[in-house]
């Protein structure tokens, strides 16, 4: 055998390895279906081989997975910017006031509370620690707001307090997991891949999902909080850096000027048409998609996620730092993402989480510098967005993943130097603010201490389908079909929190 | 012996159609033979045997209406009919095949005969699928317009309702749980048609239960039939209500269930129960989704919305269910007044315009006054001066208007002041004075964000603790 025929016996063996099963069923189809047409029109042979005829029915998703799609029902709001403090902030010192608690600071906390609960780092009896802030009834609303958070006690009449939310995770990871996935393992498509996944985006120069973090560290159960999970990847949080290059490579390598990235890429898409017309495969118009959008978001991204050139005033407003990684950062390039169209911008806050194992962590010191990092700028968010028209149609969400102890954390049983409080899940507090939201309302009540709730507990579930209900959403009809089941963001349970709504 | 009775009854429904295949032959054979008459010996054979077969669809029918739990109620027409319909196929059979001794059937005419059995076996038959299908079944595939033309009207099943004022003064059983039992249960656990033996119209019947027994067990719901099959797959054969029939919601689930937990009572209001508002909401009446005006409009072409996509414009409709649409120019950043043509064909379904960052001018608002649903308009970041800004008075369902950024002049805000349904305009960075409206607006008037909100430095900013 000569070398051409190997060369040729070779190009063969190929083009059927390339075949994969989709190719071949997928031909077969086609085939008996030009078959068949042949034999209805016996005399016009034509029709066999023009592949336009077989060509299946592409909607505008098969092509553009981030096409908009209509909710099921109007929605009050278009986009959704969700603070998360992780660590879980203090509801004590923030928003929940117990003045029983004062009063019984330093005792014993009775035994009745501890039996059948479990801490992390809570041993043997620890006592009772008192509010370590002063609070004070703001606004028209008269809704309890702390020394600590002193700008934002002047926009609380906006949002709407949830003082009795539940989870079952006593863990950083596994709660952050389930505040954002509706499950404590992994695998579960975070909210904003779910809102996303179900309404498609608006700009279409910027992804759908973007993820701001500031704190220094990234949430503890780490990417998966804005993951995809069994949704297509198109759809999870897209991680975006407010200090050097917004999203990493995003410029083009030195030398490679626009212009050649441009046909470049173009070189790519017509490769893949041809691709395309071939085997019509339409994760390839979705491939052609991805470049373009990529391309585009090469001169998008950079643009929006640019604060300079915002006027002083604005930038004195949230107290930005340009340059430098914070949440103030975060919040004024939150506002111009969702002025831009973005879908969902999720913000991560790290360094929440107050045990008092040293001047950091302490709830009377280090939190009270965290609460005066959040407050300026969220307080701007708000009135920002609401200046701007466009806080009727954006819904703000704050919260942990869990609260915190109304007991002095004692680690090994030990008296701590700094007041700490250990992680508590049965009662902490959440704020949500924006369209279709009671403005000013509050909703639950926790005991004298603020250990368990009285009245009005809801669950994480039910502040999903909150979320999706303020998105146009049933939460018990919007699923997705994975592994022979239906799955939905609040698996079997969530109702919608009518008390804050509008 | 009660299994051979049950079979032979469940025979029924196949009996029955050889007497009528048999009757319509013979009625079709006289209507061949009407000028001849050479048939009637066959025509004859062909009736003897409708009438056997008819009088062992009676008595097979009988057998089923006594094994299955029909009441004699529902049946007796249909009984009574089924057996005249058999005595005349005994008479016509009589009258044409034998020469009779019997003086009056020599005289019978035929005709009669005929057209009694025509109406004999219409009706039967209809009545007959009444029982089995229901007297819904015939008309209801009609479409709605039809229906209500024939003054029938479409079915649609309403869910109780309690005052959201007064919810707790409300009886549970008699405004929640009866109600749900009438339209989930009741139309085949009534007196007539009473299956399972069990009647579900009032308290006597819910308490006696069925031939299972009682169906509450009083505080106890999980072990209540009454509430149990409820729950149960719906593939299970003890599911109720049957899988092919509609099916209760969750909440009205919840509600038997909450009911028998508490005693079953038939008289205590919800506020002497104790019980919880969250159990209710789903029993208010809905407040109106008012966002939007409640008007139809139609609905646009795939590829109308397809066409005006290409061209740039974002399109989201509203809502599944609705054909409003909300168009954005976020895009298309170099829309001009003379673009505003492309959307020309979805007019009336614009409810919400974003010309936000674009090139208009005030040359865009005699365009903007041809738009008669438009609920929300966004101009922010443009070159208007609201010059002209009167015309879009007409717009009679505009709420919110948003200006910011742009150089809208004062002297065009009064004409903002006579707009029927506008609530909001924005006019954060407009050389508009914070002067212009100062007191807060009464009901029903505009409001006028001007922004330019602050936080002022304060002491505790600064400090490190």
């Amino acid at each position: 055998m000569n070398s051409l025929d190997r060369l040729i016996k070779e190009k063969l063996q190929r083009e059927i390895q390339a075949k994969t099963r989709r190719h071949f069923i997928k031909d077969c189809v086609a085939g008996m279906g030009g078959l068949a047409l042949g034999s209805f029109f016996m005399s016009c042979n034509s029709f066999l081989g023009n592949k336009d005829n077989a060509k299946i029915a592409l909607t505008e998703r098969d092509i553009n997975p981030l096409a908009s799609m209509a909710p099921p029902f109007p929605a009050k709001v278009k986009s959704v910017i969700y603070l998360h403090m992780a660590g879980a902030p203090s509801q004590l010192e923030m928003f929940d006031y117990k003045p029983t608690l004062h009063k019984l600071n330093n005792q014993a906390c009775p035994q009745s509370l501890l039996e059948g609960k479990k801490f992390a780092f809570i041993r043997g009896t620890p006592k009772l620690l008192g509010p370590q802030a002063e609070f004070k009834q703001h606004g028209e609303s008269g809704n309890w707001v702390s020394n600590f958070l002193p700008h934002f006690s002047k926009v609380v009449d906006e949002v709407a307090f949830l003082k009795a939310v539940n989870t079952d995770q006593f863990n950083h990871g596994p709660a952050q997991l389930f505040m954002h996935t509706g499950s404590p393992r992994l695998g579960r498509p975070s909210i904003g891949s779910w809102v996303t996944y179900g309404l498609g985006s608006e700009n279409q120069n910027l992804p759908g999902f973007v993820v701001l973090t500031s704190g220094g560290k990234t949430p503890d159960a780490g990417k998966s909080v804005w993951g995809s999970g069994f949704l297509p990847s198109v759809y999870q949080g897209v991680q975006c850096r407010s200090k050097g290059d917004p999203v990493l490579y995003i410029d083009d390598p030195k030398g490679i000027t626009r212009n050649l990235k441009k046909s470049t890429i173009d070189a790519i898409n017509n490769i893949n048409r041809k691709e395309f017309n071939e085997y019509s495969d339409p994760e390839i118009l979705a491939r052609i998609n991805q470049y373009e959008m990529a391309y585009r978001m090469q001169t998008a991204v950079p643009e929006v996620m640019n604060i300079n050139n915002e006027p002083e005033h604005i930038k004195e407003m949230y107290g930005v730092q340009p340059g430098k990684e914070s949440f103030a950062n975060n919040c004024l390039l939150a506002r111009k993402l969702v002025e831009d169209g973005v879908r969902f911008v999720q913000l991560f806050d790290w360094g929440w989480d107050s045990h008092g194992t040293g001047h950091d962590t302490a709830v009377d010191l280090g939190l009270r510098n965290k609460c005066t990092e959040i407050d300026r700028p969220m307080s701007a968010l708000l009135l920002d967005l609401k200046q701007r028209g466009l806080l009727d149609e954006t819904l703000v969400v704050w919260g942990g993943e869990f609260g915190r102890t109304p007991m002095q954390e004692n680690r090994e049983g030990q008296e701590m130097a700094y007041k700490g409080r250990d992680h508590h899940g049965d009662a902490f507090t959440m704020w949500m603010a924006g369209g279709g939201i009671k403005k000013g309302a509050s909703w639950g009540v926790t005991d004298e201490i603020g250990f368990s709730a009285l009245e009005g507990q809801v669950s994480v579930h039910d502040v999903h389908a909150t979320m999706m209900h303020l998105l146009g959403f049933d939460h018990e009809q919007f699923t997705f079909d994975f592994q022979g089941r239906p799955f939905r963001l609040t698996d079997v349970e969530g109702h919608v929190i009518q008390e804050i709504l509008a | 012996m009660e299994v051979i009775q049950q079979l032979i009854g469940r025979l029924h429904p196949v009996v029955v159609h050889l007497p009528i295949g048999f009757i319509i032959a013979g009625l079709l054979l006289q209507w061949y033979d009407r000028k001849n008459n050479e048939w009637s010996k066959i025509i004859g054979i062909i009736f003897k045997w409708g009438f056997i077969f008819a009088t062992l669809a009676c008595m097979s029918g009988f057998l089923l209406y006594q094994s299955e739990g029909y009441s004699f109620d529902t049946v007796k027409f249909h009984l009574w009919m089924g057996i005249f319909t058999a005595l005349f196929c005994l008479l016509m059979y009589l009258r044409l095949a034998e020469p009779s001794n019997i003086e009056f059937i020599k005289r019978l005419p035929i005709v009669l005969l005929s057209l009694s059995l025509f109406f004999l076996i219409s009706f039967t038959g209809h009545l007959g699928g009444n029982i089995t299908h229901g007297s819904d079944y015939l008309i209801e595939p009609l479409p709605n317009n039809i229906k209500t033309f024939l003054g029938i009207g479409p079915e649609v099943y309403e869910m109780p309702t309690l005052d959201e004022d007064n919810w707790e003064e409300a009886v549970l059983y008699a405004d929640l749980v009866q109600p749900i039992l009438n339209t989930r249960c009741v139309s085949c656990h009534n007196s007539k048609k009473e299956k399972g033996e069990l009647q579900l119209e009032e308290e006597n019947g819910i308490l006696k239960g069925g031939e299972d027994g009682e169906v509450i067990e009083p505080n106890d719901p999980d072990n209540s039939a009454l509430y149990a099959r409820l729950i149960l797959p719906l593939e299970h054969e003890d599911h109720m209500p049957p899988k092919d029939k509609t099916q209760p919601s969750i909440e009205e689930i919840e509600i038997i269930k909450t009911w028998i937990a508490n005693k079953n009572s038939f008289d205590k209001t919800i506020g002497e129960l104790g019980l919880k508002k969250e159990l209710f909401y789903a029993f208010f009446p809905k407040k109106k989704d008012d966002t939007y005006p409640d008007v139809e409009v139609a609905e646009i072409p795939k590829d109308t919305i397809s066409a005006i996509k290409k061209k740039g414009f974002h399109i989201e409709q509203v809502s599944e269910n609705s054909n409003f649409i909300r168009v954005s120019c976020i895009n298309k950043p170099t829309f001009t007044d003379k673009d505003f043509n492309l959307l020309s064909s979805v007019k009336n379904q614009i409810v919400y315009l974003d010309l936000g960052e674009t090139q208009i001018t005030d040359g865009i608002f005699e365009k903007l006054s041809t738009l008669p649903h438009l609920t929300v308009l966004k101009m922010d970041n443009t070159r208007i001066t609201g010059k002209n800004i009167e015309t879009l008075e007409k717009l009679e369902y505009l709420k919110n208007l948003n200006l910011v950024g742009t150089n809208f002049e004062e002297v065009h805000l009064d004409h903002l002041k006579r707009f029927k349904k506008l609530q909001i305009v924005y006019l954060l960075n407009t050389p508009i004075k914070k002067t212009y409206q100062t007191d807060k607006p009464k009901e029903g008037e505009v409001f006028f964000d001007y922004g330019g909100y602050e936080l002022p430095k304060i002491a505790t900013d600064s400090i490190i603790y």
